[in-house]
């Protein structure tokens, strides 16, 4: 390939990345604007949105409540993720391609259709919008996710370790949960920070399937409707650096565990 | 590794007490009291007597799962979209009908957005391909393997920012006090501000902001797989640089493309928030006409539940169709 051919490409990269950032770097910069009102330019610079936001009782139990929902729905998402991810792994039967594309379905829904399927099925059970809920649905839409990234990982199991293990006289379920499982946790951290951070910023099924209780993003989008504000990029700042951290520590862990960099 | 299975390999022999020392302290203490306890015991030689057993066990529950939760609300969907009536009242008795489909193709307010969301979600997925494409392709090729990890890294942090605060950024780029107005107006290019916001405009590059890693990723795995070799060989046999890429680069990447440009589009139909925040009544799209049905106060449920089947029987078909194209040129490419 030429040098010209290179330069070109590299400068096409730097573009997207700029794409990819300018918009984010200005909305943190417009959290340290002092005025209410957003727009260039800015004249004098503040803290006082962070503060605000510190003391935003609305916006606190919103985050919580957003925490809530990720962990208790990743817990769930894991534990069938892992189990289906096993079975998959294991011995061929009739239907097995039939679940792998069944396990996949969630996340090729487009998000609206998934929301209010949702909505009718709680009905359908008498779940009222709320809490429960969002979990239900969140810990589905997530389930993909989890049998994939845990299928990868438990394809490189050297099939040795459990055939020793049984050998020693373990039961499967003895087995599973002293090899497999320690073998699996890379991918169980990766997989677990990525499901969090999936309903952690989820919009619409937290907004079909809510009660009163609003979750973060409900609540922001809720505060964009009524006018923009200097307050949600602050909120909006303290979300994506923590998002941002998260998602680098879990992207790393499962691409190190890819390259088989990283060993049980 | 080897030391590593010597190891569990006494731990576990300590479990059923084979007489390894070290295992006897480490195994009893935990494992080996649970494997042993009369309770697991029970349990165990309940679940596990035959493989066959094991093995109705290890796959009833998935099955069960993907069953009532991942086919279970679409069907209920699809039921729901031929009743008069969801949820029923006490009392009243539900009938079967086709007037929620009737509905969508009486009237111009439903057709427009739906195909508007089509076109909108194609055009936006070549927009995203066009534009990811030679990212992806110096990512993979021009990049050192041992940092392609970082730079690849530095695209993905974005994209764990959720959809909500990402259309903000948006906004705030667009705005009529925007970046880029104001960025043009010191160029001295405009005088008063271009209203960007709430139109397809607006709109086109929220989405595109919001999908774009979904095409990229496909693309980069696909490009890596590339063995460098086979462009080399064109090379040699005289081939220019078009020519390498329109005959071996593109139809050796057409997997990637394929997956990339499926997802991109099944995802772009379903944007709702986006829609909302950043588009005006021009660019309505099939989401916000779906969600209607479900703010109101009446009972129309119903016809939301048909018009989201038709929505994503459609949007699947295409995708489908698309996919079997791609295939059938990738044949054509391997012969």
């Amino acid at each position: 390939m030429t040098r010209h051919t290179r330069l070109v490409m590299s400068m096409i990269y730097w573009a997207f990345v700029l794409y990819i950032f300018v918009p984010l770097i200005l909305m943190i910069t417009m959290g340290f604007k002092d005025s209410k009102f957003i727009g260039f330019p800015i004249r004098s610079w503040t803290l006082d949105w962070y503060v605000e936001v510190f003391k935003d009782s609305e916006v606190l139990s919103a985050f919580g409540y957003s925490m809530l929902i990720g962990v208790s729905s990743t817990l769930i998402s894991l534990v069938v993720g892992i189990w289906i991810a096993v079975l998959l792994n294991g011995r061929g039967f009739i239907g097995k391609g039939l679940i792998y594309g069944l396990t996949l379905l969630p996340a090729l829904i487009p998000g609206i259709i998934s929301a209010i399927s949702f909505r009718i099925y709680a009905q359908l059970w008498g779940i009222p919008p709320g809490t429960g809920a969002i979990i239900w649905c969140h810990a589905v839409h997530n389930v993909p996710f989890v049998m994939l990234i845990v299928a990868a990982r438990l394809s490189t199991l050297p099939k040795s370790h459990l055939d020793a293990a049984q050998d020693l006289g373990a039961d499967p379920i003895i087995a599973f949960l002293r090899v497999t499982l320690p073998y699996l946790r890379p991918a169980l951290i990766g997989g677990g920070i990525f499901c969090m951070l999936i309903s952690f910023d989820d919009f619409v099924r937290s907004f079909f399937l809510g009660g009163y209780q609003p979750t973060l993003p409900v609540l922001i989008f809720a505060k964009l409707r009524s006018g923009m504000s200097p307050e949600i990029n602050a909120i909006a700042t303290v979300v994506l650096v923590l998002t941002g951290l998260l998602g680098i520590w879990a992207e790393r862990t499962t691409r190190r565990m890819k390259q088989g960099k990283l060993q049980s | 590794m080897s030391g590593k299975v010597q190891t569990s390999a006494a731990t576990l022999a300590g479990e059923r007490g084979a007489g390894n020392r070290t295992g006897e302290r480490e195994g009893r203490s935990f494992w080996g009291a649970i494997a042993a306890s009369q309770l697991y015991q029970t349990f165990s030689n309940a679940l596990l007597s035959s493989p066959r057993r094991q093995f109705v066990i290890l796959l009833a529950f998935p099955v069960l799962w993907v069953l009532t939760q991942h086919l279970g609300p679409m069907l209920q969907m699809f039921y729901v979209s031929f009743v008069d009536a969801y949820p029923v009242s006490r009392g009243y008795e539900q009938q079967f009908t086709f007037d929620n489909y009737a509905r969508f193709f009486g009237s111009a307010i439903f057709v427009m957005p739906f195909f508007r969301t089509l076109a909108f979600a194609a055009t936006l997925t070549l927009a995203t391909l066009v534009l990811t494409y030679p990212v992806a392709y110096f990512l993979a090729r021009h990049v050192k393997r041992s940092n392609q990890m970082v730079f690849l890294l530095l695209l993905l942090i974005p994209f764990w920012v959720g959809e909500i605060v990402r259309t903000y950024a948006i906004m705030i780029l667009l705005g009529n006090n925007g970046a880029v107005n104001l960025a043009l107006k010191w160029l001295g290019l405009i005088d008063r501000p271009i209203p960007f916001m709430y139109t397809g405009f607006s709109l086109s590059v929220g989405i595109i902001y919001l999908s774009a890693l979904y095409m990229l990723l496909p693309l980069y795995s696909a490009l890596e797989k590339l063995p460098r070799s086979y462009t080399e060989a064109a090379a040699d046999l005289g081939a220019g640089p078009w020519t390498r890429f329109w005959k071996v680069t593109l139809p050796l990447s057409l997997e990637g493309i394929s997956s990339g440009a499926t997802l991109v589009f099944l995802i772009s139909t379903g944007y709702y928030a986006t829609p909302v925040l950043l588009g005006g009544p021009s660019t309505t799209v099939f989401a916000e006409t779906i969600a209607g049905f479900f703010h109101t106060a009446g009972d129309e449920w119903p016809t939301g539940a048909a018009f989201a089947c038709l929505m994503f029987v459609t949007a699947l078909a295409i995708s489908l169709a698309f996919g079997r194209l791609m295939t059938r040129l990738q044949k054509g490419v391997r012969k």
